[in-house]
């Protein structure tokens, strides 16, 4: 057994001297305090050693057993922290209180030293486990931030999720897609230099990822000066429709105020946003050491056929996903009838809409 | 009972056999004892029954572990009565507590004296 720091609290030194001389003989370090206050003040003493475990009596005076558990109880650094509460044999009721409070076990006044050993000992091993437990999900959470940096935060979560695995290896869910890329960006790429052309890019995926991010898009990928972005998975959004309408309006508001510089210099840029909604099979594609989360579904070559239809700033969203937003969408935003498309890879025509918002009174809203 | 005979025994079999420190405990126990017989009769001096509760469960709990019983007895009581309100005779009975307490300490000091 690895010896332990034990803080033994009782006022009455007759009960302490007992208990560190039983517990030094089988190797563990002591620490004392007179009473609950005292106790406390140690344990909160961030300059001092950390203690493993807690002897404490019920009646003391400053700070009894109760107070001091409770206070414990109360302190997140301390919450964890085994306490095993000292009682004499009259004192069930109390224990079975100090247990109900939160205490770990009891050992009685009239000390047995070999019950005084399995019990310390058992406490010990307790925290340990549950030591390695709040390491292990410390890792963990740890991973899931560094993962969320190169994975969408939904499809991070799923990773370390139960029911991941079976998520990953994939599910058929109805889903609203949005393409979205720049119109000019060809010629902008071909005259502006080089480090201008990264330059703006970065501003440009910075401003949109935060846009993704805030609706809870799940970015499937970006590429150059293309989005593609997806709701309704892995996270169930009942809105997505709506969610993505409300997301390609702020995009293309956001947009205007970063491309008017660009405008000045002679380069105009616009958005053209495609939306379309769809069943979908989502899941792990790619192959060993390099997956993607993707998505497989007409919804998807729908949005993307939509995008490349867009006129310069238009959202072009196909009827059905404007059907389904409609009653979730916000008052400001509005859809005018933009025809019935003829897009590569589908037979029948598709009806369209395009998408408008009245001007927002505060910039705060426009990001909504 | 004044002392139990297997007190002593026991403590020294508790501590692995060390009388030193056996004494160590006893002389603790003495000083304890003597606080809180004080605390016991601070309580009656300002007629508040309910603190004698804590010291008559410091002083019975020390008792029952150097085997003093009669001692051990004589304050349970008190605590016990204590936590119900009023203590009938307190002053009475912690002067017997006190009596009590030099039996024992002279029971003590001659086990220690014996060895």
């Amino acid at each position: 057994m690895t010896p332990g720091r034990v803080l033994v609290v009782d006022d009455t030194a007759f009960n302490r001297r007992l208990l560190v001389r039983l517990l030094t003989s089988i190797g563990h370090e002591t620490v004392e305090a007179e009473d609950g206050r005292q106790a406390l003040d140690r344990l909160t003493d961030a300059g001092a050693a950390a203690i493993d475990l807690v002897l404490l009596d019920i009646v003391m005076p400053v700070m009894d057993g109760y107070e001091t558990l409770a206070a414990l109880r109360a302190d997140e650094r301390l919450r964890d922290l085994p306490v095993i509460v000292i009682s004499g044999v009259d004192e069930l009721d109390s224990v079975v209180r100090c247990i109900q409070m939160g205490a770990t076990d009891y050992l009685p006044k009239t000390v047995d030293p070999e019950i005084l050993r399995a019990r310390v000992d058992a406490s010990l091993t307790q925290k340990r486990l549950r030591d390695n437990e709040r390491d292990l999900l410390a890792t963990i959470d740890r991973q899931r931030t560094q993962l969320s940096r190169f994975l969408s935060p939904q499809v991070a979560a799923l990773v370390s999720s139960a029911d991941g695995e079976a998520m990953l290896a994939g599910h058929r869910r109805e889903i609203t897609a949005m393409f979205c890329d720049l119109r000019n960006f060809t010629v902008f790429s071909e005259t502006a230099e080089p480090e201008e052309v990264l330059g703006f890019l970065r501003a440009y995926h910075a401003t949109m990822g935060a846009l993704i991010v805030e609706h809870e898009g799940t970015l499937e990928h970006f590429a150059g000066d293309g989005f593609m972005t997806f709701f309704n998975d892995p996270v169930l959004q009942p809105d997505h429709a709506a969610r993505a309408i409300t997301l390609a309006t702020a995009m293309r508001e956001r947009f205007a105020s970063l491309s008017a510089d660009w405008r000045r210099r002679g380069h105009v840029l616009e958005l053209g946003i495609g939306i379309a909604t769809g069943y979908a099979t989502m899941g792990r594609i790619g192959f060993e050491g390099r997956y993607d989360y993707g998505a497989i579904g007409n919804a998807i070559i729908m949005a993307a056929r939509l995008s490349g239809d867009a006129a310069p700033g238009e959202i072009l969203v196909a009827a059905r996903t404007f059907a389904e937003a409609e009653p979730d969408l916000p008052a400001a935003i509005t859809a005018q009838p933009a025809g019935d498309r003829q897009l590569k890879g589908f037979s029948r025509a598709v009806p369209t809409f395009s998408m408008h918002r009245a001007p927002s009174a505060t910039p705060e809203e426009a990001t909504r | 009972m004044t002392l139990d005979p297997n007190a002593m025994a026991h403590l020294l079999e508790i501590t692995g056999g060390d009388p030193e420190f056996v004494d160590e405990l006893i002389d603790t126990f003495i000083d304890d004892a003597q606080s809180q017989i004080a605390g016991l009769r601070a309580a009656v001096d300002t007629g508040d029954d309910a603190a004698a509760v804590r010291p008559a469960h410091s002083l019975k709990s020390n008792s029952l572990n150097v085997g003093a019983t009669t001692l051990a007895d004589l304050s349970r009581s008190i605590e016990e009565d204590g936590r119900g309100g009023p203590i009938a005779d307190l002053a009475a009975r912690v002067e017997s507590i006190a009596t009590e307490f030099e039996s024992v300490r002279a029971a003590l000091l001659a086990e220690r004296a014996a060895r």
